[in-house]
């Protein structure tokens, strides 16, 4: 398919252009999940945990396990894995960067423990589960239903449709919710944040709690749409960060629009490079927003202008 | 009703406050007046343990709060106004001025408080859907310290509330700053207009390098050190 666009003009390109655009939406829509579960920790402490990850792979092996070894329910196996991710990343929080941070350590020190960590635990998943491909399919990749030209699959259908469920469910959550408005505050404003009364120890675990949470979710659809490996996390968690970059990485509606951008800026890009440039494509992405614009498109600065 | 018995405080390493006594009673305004780097700002945040109180006491109506956690002094009835970055910028006039009330009060309180607030200042009733960061400098100090307000406090730190206004807006904050204490709130303020300061507390404590150096009433205007040192350019 990629080869025709070179032959064809007029109405299969634009089949050719929507196609890509809906499976740069797919591969965002992903991508969003992590970006988003990273961008919430970010906010509201500050350091890189780049140990979010392993979150989302633990998530996928944990499906693979639960569902594809011992057997049991997958809806059931979903929900368990939800709920273990969150516990996953608040101990993390709890076991590992808070007492750092009680010992002075700077954010430098915390992101080198989030390295250690996802280092740790991808090599834990290699000696439990080796190091080869495993395949969960509990959604048989199916034909696909075409529509004006553009095919998309069940499961892509399922994949979209979910995250688009928890994008809106998360920002009312942030928006409408007490405990949403004490992490927009903490974030914008930590000092600010304490000197009110806000329990920053509390808003913290409430972050590593979701945002682990939405890694446990975005594992779970790696697990149904790709092959698990043990350490697909550094890459996973790459394109989240740069995804949240793009977006604005303090700011989580910013960080989810700015994966879904990355998405299609990557299938896109195949359509004139060879598909291995897709790596290639977001790294670029990430390199020149940081150069030019570190708050990404929809992050916000006037945070900085105060009085 | 705020007691503060010879304290040392200062951040990590850095020792700052080198032993001092200061006193707030009940329904008055206390100023503390220095120079940059005196520790005036340290005293605040010490009251509030955002500092690092090596030793010394500090209690209020009578109950030691030296080592009490922050969340918790907020509900004796102290309330701290910072300074630098006030408000939340990102989130919304009603949002800030609810936030801090709400972490200790039931939602019927916090309704009636935020009337109050409008009451007092109408600008922020016709903002009150707008982002903080939208303000002027004047409202954005009427923001803060309506929010300070929603949490009746019976004490109010505030630290350097006139920085940035204009000489108008800060005459009006020092018109509400008195009208503040026949509310019955005490005020504990740091001010870097050391004459501003002295005319409007009932007693003012000079700092100089975490010591206190001066104490006493209006009649400190008249104290040859500090027309020479604070007053000059002004006087």
């Amino acid at each position: 398919m990629k080869n025709e666009i070179k032959t064809s003009l007029g109405g299969k390109t634009i089949a050719l252009l929507a196609q890509s655009i809906i499976n740069g939406l797919i591969t965002g829509s992903i991508y969003a999940l992590v970006a988003s579960g990273y961008s919430l920790i970010y906010s509201t402490n500050n350091f890189m945990h780049f140990a979010h990850g392993i979150s989302v792979v633990a998530a996928g092996y944990m499906v693979y396990w639960l569902f594809s070894l011992v057997g049991i329910p997958f809806y059931v196996t979903c929900i368990i894995t939800v709920i273990l991710s969150a516990i996953f990343g608040l101990a993390m929080y709890r076991l590992i960067y808070l007492p750092l941070q009680k010992k002075g350590a700077s954010n430098v020190i915390l992101l080198i423990a989030s390295i250690g960590i996802l280092t740790f635990f991808q090599n834990v998943i290699q000696i439990a589960f080796g190091s080869g491909v495993k395949l969960v399919g509990y959604i048989e990749v199916s034909k696909g239903i075409t529509f004006a030209g553009v095919t998309m699959t069940l499961l892509q259908i399922v994949i979209l449709i979910i995250s688009l469920i928890i994008f809106i469910l998360l920002y009312q959550f942030m928006q409408k919710t007490k405990t949403g408005r004490n992490m927009r505050a903490v974030s914008n404003n930590s000092e600010l944040a304490s000197i009110v009364g806000i329990n920053h120890i509390r808003i913290s675990d409430i972050s590593f709690l979701i945002g682990s949470a939405l890694a446990g979710v975005a594992g779970i659809l790696v697990a149904l749409e790709q092959n698990l490996s043990p350490f697909m996390g550094t890459n996973l968690m790459i394109k989240g960060f740069t995804g949240a970059v793009i977006g604005g990485i303090n700011y989580v509606p910013g960080s989810i629009v700015g994966s879904f951008l990355l998405g299609m800026a990557e299938n896109l890009g195949i359509l004139v490079l060879p598909s291995g440039y897709k790596d290639a494509i977001a790294f670029s992405m990430l390199f020149l927003f940081l150069l030019f614009k570190p708050n990404g498109i929809l992050g916000k600065k006037e945070g900085r202008f105060d009085k | 009703m705020l007691d503060i018995k010879d304290l040392h405080s200062g951040y990590g390493e850095l020792r700052v406050l080198k032993g001092i006594d200061i006193e707030v009673g009940e329904n008055e305004i206390v100023a503390l007046i220095g120079p940059n780097g005196a520790g005036k700002s340290t005293v605040i945040k010490s009251v509030f343990n955002i500092s690092d109180v090596t030793s010394g006491n500090i209690t209020f109506k009578g109950q030691d709060i030296t080592s009490l956690k922050t969340h918790e002094i907020i509900k004796l009835g102290i309330s701290y106004l910072n300074q630098g970055k006030i408000n939340f910028t990102n989130l919304t006039v009603r949002e800030n001025l609810t936030i801090g009330a709400d972490q200790i009060f039931d939602p019927g309180t916090v309704q009636d408080g935020l009337e109050k607030v409008y009451t007092k200042f109408p600008d922020l009733k016709t903002k009150e859907n707008e982002l903080a960061y939208t303000l002027s400098g004047g409202q954005q100090q009427m923001l803060a310290l309506g929010r300070s307000l929603m949490q009746r406090p019976s004490l109010l730190l505030m630290d350097e509330p006139s920085l940035g206004l204009s000489p108008k807006l800060q005459q009006e904050l020092f018109a509400t700053i008195a009208s503040l204490r026949d509310e019955g709130i005490s005020m504990l303020i740091v001010e870097q207009n050391a004459k501003k300061a002295i005319e409007l507390a009932d007693r003012t404590y000079l700092l100089e390098d975490g010591n206190v150096v001066l104490e006493g009433g209006k009649e400190i205007l008249e104290n040859e050190a500090i027309r020479n040192v604070y007053l000059g350019g002004r006087y």
